[in-house]
């Protein structure tokens, strides 16, 4: 009985005090403050942009407490959360920017569910035997019990190519009286034409994703490798920010945003979107 | 006795991590619950990742330790690691990655861990399984007597945990209690 005894003891004090403990402790280092400073994670970046746990990241505030959503603690930590050591977002507009999301009256807030947010993968495939660059376009997606990222778009160069639809008077076309000849020119037009997208309706956009599916489940694409993601946020109004991961020495380190623009429009929001999507 | 200090165990974590059993929502007094049952993985994890590196393990007693360290993992677990050099992710399954960190051609070889670690909220996935993240950073040192070449690099770990209600029957009664697994782990290395 001594010994259940002894191991309860045991158990509990080591799940009772382990939070806020140093970790772990045989052969510990000591951080000089750059570890702690590094935002770590993303969901770190989301709740330093919130004021959503204390300096040393060890609290998590939750609503009702009296530290979750301080303005002061949200000033501090968004000017930690830009890039100050190569980007090319100036003062003024970083100032600009905290002032409009910590604003006393209509702050504005980052929510992991709420959209308006994705990640951009740069990853390595072989295709036709070789390594060929592929970028993948990610969302968070509701399904079953919770959520799952999903591949919403890619782009990917060799697929490209293969869609340059010609426009206007030198175009290729089917005269608009083939119906009354059964449509045979269609075998021409298919058969011995370099370019079928010529034929199709206007707005046509290949599905580029459809494509890339169809290759690999074909045995056609095979994925190597991830080798960079960043993420693109529109959840602020008026304002698109873009994160990436700094891994330099330092404490200006981690998730980071590295690119701010002012979004005047739906229109302003579209052409970032095409550039972001690789479609200019 | 064995079985009655399993029982006792058992009944222990099924009180402190249950608090609702209707309720599939974790509260914050239970994610923290859940975040130190996550450390204690994590850090039976450094433990066993310093056992298997050092070369005053034997071989038998490191294969010992792999076994265990496995354990701690969901089934097909990966390592994928990249180096400041190339961002590129190499991927490794956990036991290969374990055999690696064994071989590697070092008379003396020290793992260390900072004194620093960062949780991620938990997120419910599809399945209705919980996951998250959990943050550490590894210094590690190996010496070659030979060439007298010092080798030392500071890792980033970032460790998948998957939380999990479970149900298990103990002397009739139905006890639910939260299970923490480590699964995929990206290591890369800093700056620092």
């Amino acid at each position: 009985m001594k010994k259940i005894s002894l191991i309860l003891v045991l158990i509990i004090s080591s799940i009772k005090f382990a939070p806020g403990q140093g970790y772990p402790s045989p052969g510990q280092v000591k951080d000089d403050g750059r570890f702690a400073a590094s935002t770590k994670q993303l969901n770190q970046f989301f709740r330093r942009f919130n004021a959503e746990e204390s300096e040393d990241g060890q609290t998590r505030f939750n609503p009702g407490d009296a530290r979750y959503h301080d303005r002061e603690l949200r000033g501090k930590f968004i000017n930690i959360l830009f890039d100050n050591e190569t980007s090319q977002v100036t003062k003024e507009l970083k100032q600009e920017f905290i002032t409009v999301v910590n604003a006393e009256n209509y702050p504005q807030y980052l929510s992991f569910h709420r959209g308006n947010w994705f990640a951009e993968v740069s990853s390595f495939f072989t295709y036709k035997g070789k390594r060929t660059p592929v970028t993948l376009y990610m969302k968070l997606e509701e399904e079953g019990l919770g959520y799952e990222w999903v591949i919403d778009k890619i782009s990917f160069d060799p697929f490209k190519q293969y869609f340059n639809k010609p426009e206007g008077n030198k175009k290729p076309f089917l005269h608009p009286l083939s119906h009354e000849l059964d449509f045979m020119n269609l075998r021409k037009a298919l058969q011995d034409g370099k370019t079928p997208e010529s034929y199709t309706a206007d707005g046509f956009t290949p599905d580029y994703l459809t494509l890339f599916l169809y290759e690999i489940k074909n045995g056609n694409i095979k994925f190597e490798t991830v080798n960079g993601v960043k993420f693109h946020f529109f959840q602020v109004d008026g304002w698109y920010f873009e994160v990436n991961q700094f891994n330099r020495p330092g404490f200006n380190t981690g998730w980071l945003i590295s690119n701010l623009i002012k979004v005047k429009n739906e229109e302003e929001k579209e052409v970032i979107l095409k550039y972001i999507y690789d479609q200019e | 006795m064995k079985r009655y200090i399993q029982a006792f165990i058992l009944l222990f974590f099924a009180a402190t991590l249950t608090v609702s059993a209707q309720s599939d929502n974790i509260s914050p007094q239970r994610k923290q619950a859940i975040d130190s049952l996550a450390l204690e993985k994590v850090k039976d994890l450094s433990k066993y990742i310093s056992i298997i590196g050092s070369k005053d393990t034997q071989f038998s007693e490191a294969n010992r330790v792999m076994d265990r360290a496995e354990e701690l993992f969901s089934p097909g677990s990966e390592m994928g690691v990249s180096s400041v050099n190339s961002k590129e992710v190499a991927y490794y399954p956990v036991r290969r990655y374990f055999e690696r960190l064994m071989a590697l051609n070092y008379d003396q070889v020290s793992i260390s861990w900072y004194d620093i670690h960062y949780i991620s909220d938990l997120e419910r996935q599809p399945d209705g399984r919980y996951v998250g993240v959990v943050t550490v950073y590894q210094r590690f040192e190996g010496t070659s007597a030979e060439t007298g070449l010092n080798y030392k690099d500071t890792t980033k770990k970032d460790i998948t945990i998957y939380v999990e209600k479970k149900q298990t029957q103990v002397a009739g009664r139905t006890i639910e209690f939260w299970d923490v697994m480590l699964g995929d782990i990206r290591v890369t290395e800093t700056s620092a």
